[in-house]
């Protein structure tokens, strides 16, 4: 992060409320997160920990159940700031930016395809809604883009129904989907989770590749590390709906100081490391319903103190340069988790 | 300890729907020694899941042996045995499941889950005997006593994995084969299963076979490695052999592209020309072949068959020991 760089997209303070039957479940609690131009930035945590809400946030997507305050502000080209959450809910100014300026990549590829059109069909739509009225220029558009993530034969596939694909074939078309616009900014909820190691490697390289001859910037959701590592600039780690630590890659995995993080990269299995009983956090994530107004990883813990860490919940703060914690004792003397 | 526990013999599961057949299991042979874990890895679709539900029965194979030597001494084929014998056989080898979400039927109470096993294989088991061995294993994959009465949904995935493997220790087995049992866990709780997995096995002498597609995982837990492609082993050897010195060019492949966890080792993969082929419809030749980069011409005519190289391990390829294929240690700085 240099201080010359352009933010494209500035979420603060973003809060989300479900009302349930049991209760009110609070599943994103105060996020803040800043993402630059031509930068790769990685969320990451455990499975409910509000990753998918906050992406779905951006883009004015959640179920309407969804009670959010905060705001998103996005930088256009133009250099225009918007705040995307004052947008009313599925209006035309929403529209005009999801899909084109900013678009998202699904963490299931078959349920982004509907079975009834053919692949050709529902990648023209979106370029028909966004890019031009003219059929042949659309198409033309879709094959270039087919071509560039490595769909052999695009004027067949062209022509196929989802169900005709692989799962990394369908993957990729779902990229091609996401880039058809050219996109400022890609959301990619763990887009490689269904596929094979291989084909993941290919992805990987392609996003990569993509970025660097377009410029965009990528959010890249997931929770595994190992993408992690190879893929982003910068890695936000995110636990029970807030974020706890930011900072670059180097910084993450080297030099980890939130008490979740250093337990999450030592449950890591190195290939080539020893045998031994891998490291563990205990316990497990509770639910974000009634919490109590400490800090969320307390119960957790093996740094805790009674006091300060049982008083009210410590804030994302800068412990040393670009790099943030949100932790009473930041554990800036372990120099690396094995 | 060296004995032989269970010996795969020229196993084959073929599907067939319609016209189209799907050879899901290709004349794969391998043996697994007692106390030892053998791990598999492969793409989706190769067979890991069919492999192992032959093995424990779930599924009558097409044709081939597997031979288990058992606690009373004596070596069955439970492919092809009487149904009595198979009774009391089946209780030494059981199976933990892909999904700790769905393989745990909701309107049970976790006691009635764990202890399903034992009603189904002792008509007569007295309650006091039943309570105690529940006991038993919940204390063995620690899960809180208390936690008995409740139904699965309130448990998170961890949890719900450790009554999985409960379920398949009260019967007190001796092989367990265990289908991506960490899978669909964060790399936290992950930690925690391998380590109970390691733990039991070492206090309760278990052998397991190890299916799951996390090649990091595998390497951690596993003594021996059998790497599947398109229903076949490709390649069979020691941990440490197939990692840092793979043999088959599909290993080496699979081995380059793990995204490893450290920015600072940029992945350097080898990139695999098309897509999986379709099982119902298989390459000439090598399988392998349209996607392998070493291929020749005889590679395109030729089947392949595994054969055993000097260092012990199985390899299935015409230029197995030949080939200059670059393993792990390549990219982990020392
Ligand atoms: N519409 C909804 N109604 C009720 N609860 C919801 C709804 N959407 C999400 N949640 C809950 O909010 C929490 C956060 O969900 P989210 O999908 O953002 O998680 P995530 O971090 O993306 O997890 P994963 O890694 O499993 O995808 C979860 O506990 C989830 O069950
Ligand atoms: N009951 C069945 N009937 C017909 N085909 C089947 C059946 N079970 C599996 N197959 C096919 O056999 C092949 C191997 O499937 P299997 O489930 O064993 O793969 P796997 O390696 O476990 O994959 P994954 O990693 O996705 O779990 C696949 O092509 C699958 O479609
Ligand atoms: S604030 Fe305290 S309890 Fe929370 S993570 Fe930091 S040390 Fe642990
Ligand atoms: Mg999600
Ligand atoms: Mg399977």
């Amino acid at each position: 992060m240099t201080s010359n760089a352009k933010t494209v997209l500035d979420i603060k303070n973003l809060n989300i409320d479900i009302h349930l039957e049991e209760g009110v479940l609070t599943p994103v609690r105060g996020v803040n997160l800043e993402l630059q131009e031509n930068e790769t930035l990685g969320l990451v945590g455990e499975s409910g920990c509000g990753k998918s809400l906050t992406c779905k946030a951006i883009l004015g997507i959640n179920s309407q159940n969804c009670k959010t305050t905060g705001q998103i502000f996005y930088t256009g080209k133009n250099g225009e700031r918007k705040d995307l959450q004052r947008m009313p809910y599925g209006g035309k100014a929403i529209r005009a930016i999801r899909g084109k300026e900013i678009s998202m990549i699904f963490q299931e590829p078959m349920s982004a395809f509907s079975p009834l059109f053919t692949v050709g069909h529902q990648l023209q739509e979106i370029v028909l809604l966004h890019v031009t009225k003219d059929k042949r220029a659309a198409k033309d558009l879709i094959i270039k883009s087919m071509n560039r993530v490595g769909i052999a034969n695009p004027e067949k596939r062209y022509q196929q129904y989802p169900h005709e694909f692989s799962g990394g074939m369908l993957q990729r078309a779902l990229i091609c989907m996401g880039l058809a616009c050219s996109p400022r900014i890609l959301i990619a909820d763990e887009p490689t989770t269904a596929l094979d190691v291989t084909i993941q490697a290919q992805i990987l390289d392609l996003l990569s590749e993509l970025q660097r001859t377009s410029g965009m910037s990528i959010l890249y959701i997931t929770h595994d590390l190992g993408t992690v590592a190879q893929l982003c600039d910068r890695v936000a780690v995110m636990y029970l709906g807030k974020i706890v630590e930011t900072a670059s890659v180097q910084e993450i995995f080297h030099n980890p100081i939130h008490p979740y993080t250093i337990g999450l990269m030592g449950s890591i299995h190195k290939i080539g490391g020893t045998k031994d009983r891998l490291f563990s956090i205990k316990g497990s994530v509770p639910l974000a319903m009634n919490l109590k107004n400490r800090c969320s990883f307390y119960d957790r813990c093996i740094y805790r103190k009674t006091n300060p860490c049982n008083g009210p919940e410590p804030g994302l703060t800068p412990v040393t340069e670009n790099h943030y914690a949100a932790c009473y004792l930041p554990q800036t003397s372990l120099k690396e988790v094995n | 300890m060296d004995e032989t526990i269970l010996e795969i013999k020229d196993l084959n599961m073929v599907f067939s729907s319609g016209k189209s057949k799907v050879h899901a299991v290709d004349n794969v042979s391998f043996r697994i020694k007692q106390g030892e874990t053998v791990g598999i890895v492969g793409e989706s679709g190769c067979g890991k899941t069919t492999l192992g539900r032959c093995i424990v029965l779930a599924y009558k194979a097409t044709s081939g042996q597997v031979l288990y030597h058992a606690a009373d001494g004596k070596k069955y084929n439970i492919q092809a045995i009487s149904k009595q014998k198979l009774r009391s056989i089946r209780k030494e080898i059981q199976m933990i499941f892909q999904d700790p979400y769905s393989s745990l039927d909701p309107r049970m109470t976790v006691f009635d889950i764990i202890s399903e096993p034992l009603r189904a294989n002792y008509k007569k088991i007295p309650k006091n005997e039943m309570e105690y061995r529940v006991q038993d294993v919940a204390k063995k994959v620690g899960l809180n006593p208390s936690y008995l009465k409740r139904y699965p949904h309130a448990f998170s995935g961890g949890q719900r994995q450790r009554i999985g493997i409960a379920r398949a220790l009260i019967l007190y087995p001796r092989v367990i084969i265990c289908d991506e049992p960490v899978s669909a866990l964060d790399v936290s709780v992950q930690s925690q299963v391998i380590n109970l997995l390691m733990d039991l096995q070492k206090n309760m002498n278990l052998t397991y076979l190890f299916i799951s597609h996390d090649l990091s995982v595998v390497e951690h837990i596993s003594d021996q490695v059998g790497v599947m492609y398109l229903g076949q082993i490709v390649e069979y050897a020691s941990t440490d052999l197939l990692f840092h010195n793979p043999c088959h060019p599909y290993t080496e492949a699979l081995l380059s592209a793990i995204p490893l966890a450290d920015p600072d080792t940029p992945m350097d993969h080898i990139p695999l020309k098309g897509e999986i082929p379709n099982p119902s419809n298989l390459p000439s030749g090598c399988f392998f072949h349209t996607r392998c980069p070493y291929c020749q011409e005889r590679c395109i005519r030729e089947r392949t068959s595994l054969i055993r190289l000097d260092d012990g391990r199985l390899v299935s390829c015409h230029f197995a020991g030949k080939l200059p294929l670059h393993g792990i240690q390549a990219k982990v700085p020392r």
